[in-house]
């Protein structure tokens, strides 16, 4: 590719009205050595990676598995009361889920139509607003009026 | 072989219904997947999952533990020496546990393991080509769960499945169990279960029905606590004659 390319000559490059020039021409140039030198080390698969899978070796996360240390009816007080917290976070979350009777579905499409209603609405009232200074100008300039004590 | 979900798969086998998806949807790939280029295959031998949204996974039996990060594990000690402990966890290699891991350890003031000594931690570093490392305590230095588990109770170790089973958040065997009797349990991912209850019988009791939960349906699982709950007032009342 680069054979095709003409390059520019050292000399030239060196000239004060290149200096952009030179510096995307040694940037380029840094990116082939590189390219050149790394080369064979990119695999088949690296160059194929797509960002579609997450890779999650782990079974917690499939399966929602708890943490394994549990105790009941006042054996372990401290690991009751840590799981007791972590039941009272979860009601928490599970209620604040039930509250929001619109989901954000919901909530999105509705925003969406709020705009777009402001929008022609207000193209509608800019409109309505020429036609009544149309039909009926201010007869006069406001005039001042002195403040009555 | 092409496969779906919920077939039996065999290492090598593609996953069909993940190179037909034409959507764009991030695919998780639980343990039991790998994927080469596009096409995900399986590389364990057990049944083909799926859970919402799209987290595909292979539920296979196993008692070999390869340890993952962020996954809890029952450990024994086993060297104790200069800044870090050696922990046994089951795995091809033995984990470390630096003495600083600790809730409120300090250079000065290390905590008190002794060889031998079970302790509940979690693993910082799992990477195939390192040693996996422990830590007792979470992000805030707070121990929480984790630490050195009571000498009182009892280890026995079972497969890696019965272990998901067990720690299924669906699964009733613990409330169940708790209906009856007092009980503390520590289930590592590595296969490895303390269990402690008041008495000797009841360690016992509670570690059998854990046990014979391996082969009872989700339906099953209540006739079996209540049958363990049986023999143990059985057991009791012959101590007290």
């Amino acid at each position: 590719m680069s054979a095709n390319k003409t390059k520019l000559s050292k000399s030239i490059l060196e000239m004060k009205f290149m200096k952009r020039t030179k510096e995307k021409v040694e940037k380029q140039q840094f990116q082939e050595e590189g390219e050149e030198y790394f080369g064979n080390e990119l695999t088949e698969r690296m160059k194929k990676d797509s960002e579609r899978f997450i890779i999650e070796p782990s079974y917690i996360f499939c399966e929602k598995l708890i943490d394994g240390r549990v105790s009941f009816q006042g054996m372990n007080p401290e690991i009751e009361r840590l799981m007791e917290e972590e039941q009272k976070n979860e009601c928490v979350k599970a209620k604040e889920k039930e509250e929001t009777d619109i989901s954000d579905e919901q909530m999105a499409q509705n925003w969406k139509n709020y705009r777009k209603m402001t929008k022609t609405e207000r193209r509608y009232e800019k409109s309505l607003e020429k036609q009544n200074n149309d039909i009926e100008p201010l007869s006069k300039k406001p005039k001042f009026l002195k403040p009555q004590y | 072989m092409e496969v779906s979900v919920g077939d039996v798969v065999m290492p090598g086998d593609t996953v069909k219904d993940i190179t037909t998806i034409t959507k764009k949807e991030t695919i998780i790939l639980g343990p039991g997947l790998r994927r080469e280029a596009d096409t995900v295959y399986a590389y364990k031998a057990g049944v083909l999952k799926k859970t919402e949204p799209a987290v595909y996974y292979v539920d296979s039996y196993q008692k070999r533990y390869v340890p993952n990060r962020g996954e809890h594990v029952v450990g024994i000690v086993t060297q104790k020496g200069g800044d870090i402990f050696k922990v046994d966890i089951g795995a091809s290699e033995q984990a470390s546990l630096s003495y600083l891991a600790f809730e409120g350890a300090t250079k000065k003031n290390r905590p008190d393991i002794q060889v031998g000594d079970l302790v509940f931690a979690k693993l910082l570093v799992a990477s195939k080509d390192m040693e996996p490392e422990l830590v007792c305590v979470d992000s805030h230095g707070k121990e929480k769960k984790l630490g050195i588990l009571s000498s009182e109770g009892m280890l026995f170790s079972c497969s890696l499945s019965l272990i998901r089973k067990i720690l299924n958040h669906n699964s009733p065997l613990f409330n169940m169990l708790a209906h009856s009797q007092a009980f503390e349990v520590a289930a590592g991912m590595n296969g490895r279960v303390w269990v402690k209850a008041r008495t000797i019988q009841e360690t016992i009791a509670i570690a059998t029905a854990i046990l014979a939960a391996e082969y009872a349906p989700l339906s099953g699982i209540k006739k079996l606590c209540s049958d363990i709950e049986k023999t143990l007032l059985l057991t009791q009342s012959g101590n007290v004659d």
